[in-house]
């Protein structure tokens, strides 16, 4: 007899299996014999791309480490001047798409941006004769994309502070450390597997980037496939650079995982003890308060206000009822997205706490690697994979009905895509929820069905609330995929803020970026709002 | 919610099997076409519904649909893809007496399996003042060490860059078309980065004094809300270069109907409607593209640019180039 247990592990190999097909077959066009193309990739830029992609993955991650973590230790345990504010504002950043953001820094700091121009104008000088940082260059990039995706290290590490620290803040005063000495030698060390596991985020939507990447000229394995399968038409070719960008991310996998093994600090199962925030005066007040604000000015004034100025400029000749249908479209997509993935991410993580096996877990991290692949390439996997279903299996019920181009393809898509993600979120989560419940309810003889409803649900349920609203505002942001795997008629704000920056009209373009950050901001209040109540 | 989304499917798929609709799936993403559409459905009661997204995308859609694909049109913005989507074998002949009699035979396919309905070209644009004016003559001067620091222009990962390239190994062959190459970089003012109007404002806010760029974006940059762009098309001038032994590049954005294609007849009506006096204006005026209809005026902005002679080569050799093309680019160090 097939107890929940094993139905439980059968429907994740077989999910597991569903949602990897796509990378599969990528994976399998490596088998599909070598193209002179391919020598000469190796002749020609093979090496650029290796070199830039270890560049960006090494800038990201210190940068968001950095911002990331110093904002989040100063939120969680002080109190200062608009320490409140800043507890949501520094999430904000999150809400903007990247390849928005270059478009807006570009135009106000590149070589012929907006802002350059005023300050030689000003100078009465040119750029002959004075060397501007550009903003569109590697390191440009590395900023940008830093700026936005340090949300991912914040709210981890956040989480991690306001729920950890408080015991291990006070055992650490009862030897007389100072607050720097606490932060060295204790914070610092118990933060890691939390600072690693946002970076790792980061890192990995980083090096799948392309919009910001092509803009910037910067040329990645991601840039490199889009080229190889665009340009010389050759899928073989991108599959294969795919392919070896799959392993760097397998690579950071491991390695975030062999480096949180030999650090597992897990719930004493104590009860929970809110810290004693401390408050900062004088210079300490004023140095935090500088601190915070520059990753919120940069990350998200800064360019939410040319947006706003653009906006003003132009929101009366977009917004139709054109408009508002895609609105619709995207808001109801984005929801039922985000409920089916969270609820899958669910039923992976409880997989890996119940049978606890090394099976188990390599299912999730597989499931895991759909994140690093790029959209665009993940939507060609999808494409042959529902081609071969739509030819095999649905021929037998209609000769006209086809799953490609339908909305199933795209959610399907996002699941790939952004599983990851939740997956994370509800890792760390349970990570909190001490064995000794399991053991527990293992003791009562409470079925497994049972432990997962009645225990596990309701101590999981701000978790799932944020696993939520990530993957909701993901995919109101989310384009390549969008693109390639859409029904007829059927767009997104990001696809029309993308449409309209194509045809030169960026000031236009700022009408549906505009609702994208809005819809992007009311979410991450009430992430944050949820994260107070952890 | 999986059950309401499996109904939506399959309301999707089925209508796709009525009978007065055209499935287009393009590349071009212009407001224009927009309203276009809106032109032909109004005219025929044809609904026209659209995917939009890059071309080789939509190819590679094509391609794993296969025989169920509903695709009724496939429209990119060069040539070069309409000649993989042939090679792939996913377009098919088509007869239309209007078409083969009013589009140039050097703008369509030579089995008829696509058809040009918009022309630009690839041009430099020069800051007004410097001294360019009287040194470049052709693509080829392009390449002299007297334009050493002076040229800006986009990566090679863009289309029409590539089918520039193309060309260039059309005219002269690879070897010489990467000497070329080789000249132009060294001539940079920039490594490539942004787009076609990125290298305009450059090139207008002193930075290099050559842009290479598409004409249809000047049209844009003219009228445009953001000022900047605006004021950096004041600055500068549109030359038109030719081929040593040709005349001035140019590129196409054709349809062709798919192999597979549930609505034939609807899709050679809306070819031909894209082809028709009516369509080939709003094409010229709306987004500043030169019409391929003769007897169809440019817009007054486009006109005042002057005149130039169409490249002598077929617009085919574009796309059995363009793999050639990249490959020339890299040994460059073309980024």
């Amino acid at each position: 007899m097939i107890n929940s247990f094993s139905k439980l592990k059968i429907s994740s190999v077989f999910l597991t299996l569903l949602i990897s097909a796509p990378a599969i077959i990528i994976f399998l066009y490596l088998f599909s014999g070598s193209s002179d193309n391919w020598q000469h990739l190796k002749d020609t830029l093979l090496f650029e791309y290796i070199f830039n992609t270890l560049y960006i993955m090494f800038g990201v991650a210190i940068l968001t480490g950095l911002i990331g973590f110093t904002t989040a230790y100063l939120t969680s345990l002080y109190t200062f001047t608009f320490s409140r504010f800043f507890h949501y504002a520094l999430i904000l950043p999150f809400a903007i798409p990247t390849y928005i953001m270059a478009f807006i820094y570009g135009g106000m700091f590149d070589i012929t941006g907006s802002v350059t121009t005023f300050i030689l104008d000003l100078f009465d000088t040119s750029l002959n004769e004075v060397y501007f940082f550009d903003i569109m260059s590697i390191e440009g990039a590395i900023i940008i994309m830093s700026l936005v995706l340090y949300p991912y290290v914040y709210l981890i590490c956040k989480t991690y502070l306001s729920f950890e620290s408080a015991s291990i803040i006070d055992a650490a005063k009862t030897f007389n450390l100072s607050s720097w000495q606490i932060l060295k030698k204790v914070i610092l060390p118990v933060s890691r597997p939390a600072i690693v596991a946002g970076v790792t985020l980061a890192v990995m939507e980083a090096i799948a980037d392309f919009g910001v990447m092509d803009y910037f000229g910067v040329s990645t394995f991601v840039t490199g496939i889009f080229r190889a399968w665009f340009g010389m038409g050759s899928v073989e070719d991108a599959a294969k650079l795919a392919s070896i960008l799959m392993t760097f991310v397998f690579i950071i996998i491991v390695l975030e995982r062999l480096q949180r093994r030999n650090k597992v600090y897990k719930s004493s199962g104590k009860d929970f003890k809110p810290i004693d925030k401390i408050k900062l005066s004088g210079g300490k007040n004023v140095a935090a308060v500088i601190v915070c604000f520059i990753p919120f000015f940069l990350g998200f004034l800064l360019p939410f206000i040319q947006l706003c100025y653009w906006f003003l400029l132009s929101y009366e000749e977009i917004i139709d009822e054109d408009f508002m249908t895609l609105l619709y479209q995207t808001l109801t997509l984005a929801i039922s997205s985000a409920f089916i993935i969270t609820g899958l991410a669910l039923l992976f993580v409880y997989n890996v706490r119940l049978n606890g096996d090394k099976t188990s877990s390599s299912l999730n991290q597989i499931v895991k690697m759909g994140y690093s692949i790029p959209g665009a390439v993940v939507g060609v996997g999808i494409l042959s994979f529902f081609a071969v279903l739509d030819k095999y299996v649905f021929d037998i019920f209609s000769e006209t009905f086809i799953i490609s181009g339908t909305i199933i393809a795209v959610i399907f898509g996002y699941c790939v895509r952004f599983l990851a993600i939740s997956i994370n979120n509800f890792e760390s989560a349970f990570s909190r929820i001490p064995t000794s419940y399991d053991d527990a309810a293992k003791i009562l003889n409470i079925g497994d069905k049972k432990t997962f409803f009645k225990i596990y649900v309701p101590l999981l349920k701000n978790a799932s609330f944020s696993a939520f609203i990530v993957i909701f505002i993901e995919v109101i942001k989310e384009l390549p995929l969008t693109m390639i795997l859409r029904p007829f008629n059927y767009d997104t704000l990001a696809v029309r803020a993308l449409e309209l920056t194509q045809q030169a009209q960026i000031v236009e373009s700022s009408v549906p970026s505009m609702f994208i950050i809005i819809i992007g901001i009311i979410s991450v209040i009430l992430l944050a709002r949820n994260m107070n109540k952890v | 919610m999986l059950k309401k989304l499996a109904l939506t499917a399959v309301v999707l798929g089925s209508s796709l099997l009525a009978s007065s609709e055209v499935n287009v799936y393009s590349h071009r993403h212009y407001d224009t076409d927009k309203q276009l559409f809106k032109m032909f459905e109004d005219k025929t009661g044809i609904k026209v519904n659209v995917v939009k997204a890059k071309a080789s995308a939509l190819i590679k859609r094509m391609e794993s649909e296969g025989a169920k694909s509903p695709a009724d049109v496939l429209i990119t913005v060069d040539a070069g893809r309409l000649y993989q989507a042939k090679q792939k074998d996913l377009l098919q002949s088509i007869k239309s007496n209007y078409l083969t009699t009013n589009i140039p035979e050097k703008l369509r396919d030579t089995d008829n399996k696509w058809f040009a309905l918009t022309k630009r070209s690839r041009v430099a644009v020069y800051r007004i003042g410097s001294d360019v004016e009287n040194q470049l003559k052709t693509y080829e001067d392009l390449a002299d060490p007297k334009f050493k620091g002076q040229i800006m222009v986009r990566s090679s990962n863009n289309i029409y860059n590539q089918s520039l390239m193309a060309a260039m190994i059309a005219h002269h062959g690879e070897e010489k078309a990467l000497d070329w190459a080789k000249g132009v970089v060294a001539n940079m003012a920039k490594a490539p980065k942004g787009n076609d109007r990125y290298q305009v404002k450059a090139v207008a806010n002193g930075i290099g004094s050559i842009a290479i760029a598409n004409t249809y974006y000047i049209g844009k940059m003219v009228d445009n809300k953001d000022a900047s762009q605006r004021e950096s098309v004041k600055k500068v001038k549109i030359f038109f270069p030719e081929f040593k032994n040709g005349g001035t590049h140019i590129n196409v954005s054709g349809a062709g109907v798919a192999k597979y294609s549930p609505n034939k007849e609807n899709a050679i009506k809306f070819i031909e409607f894209m082809a028709s006096k009516e369509a080939q204006e709003l094409f010229a005026k709306g987004n500043y593209e030169y019409p391929v209809l003769a007897g169809v005026k440019s817009s007054d902005l486009v006109s005042s640019w002057g005149q130039f002679k169409d490249d002598t080569i077929s617009i085919n050799t574009l796309g059995e180039n363009n793999a050639a093309a990249i490959k020339v680019f890299d040994k460059a160090g073309w980024k």
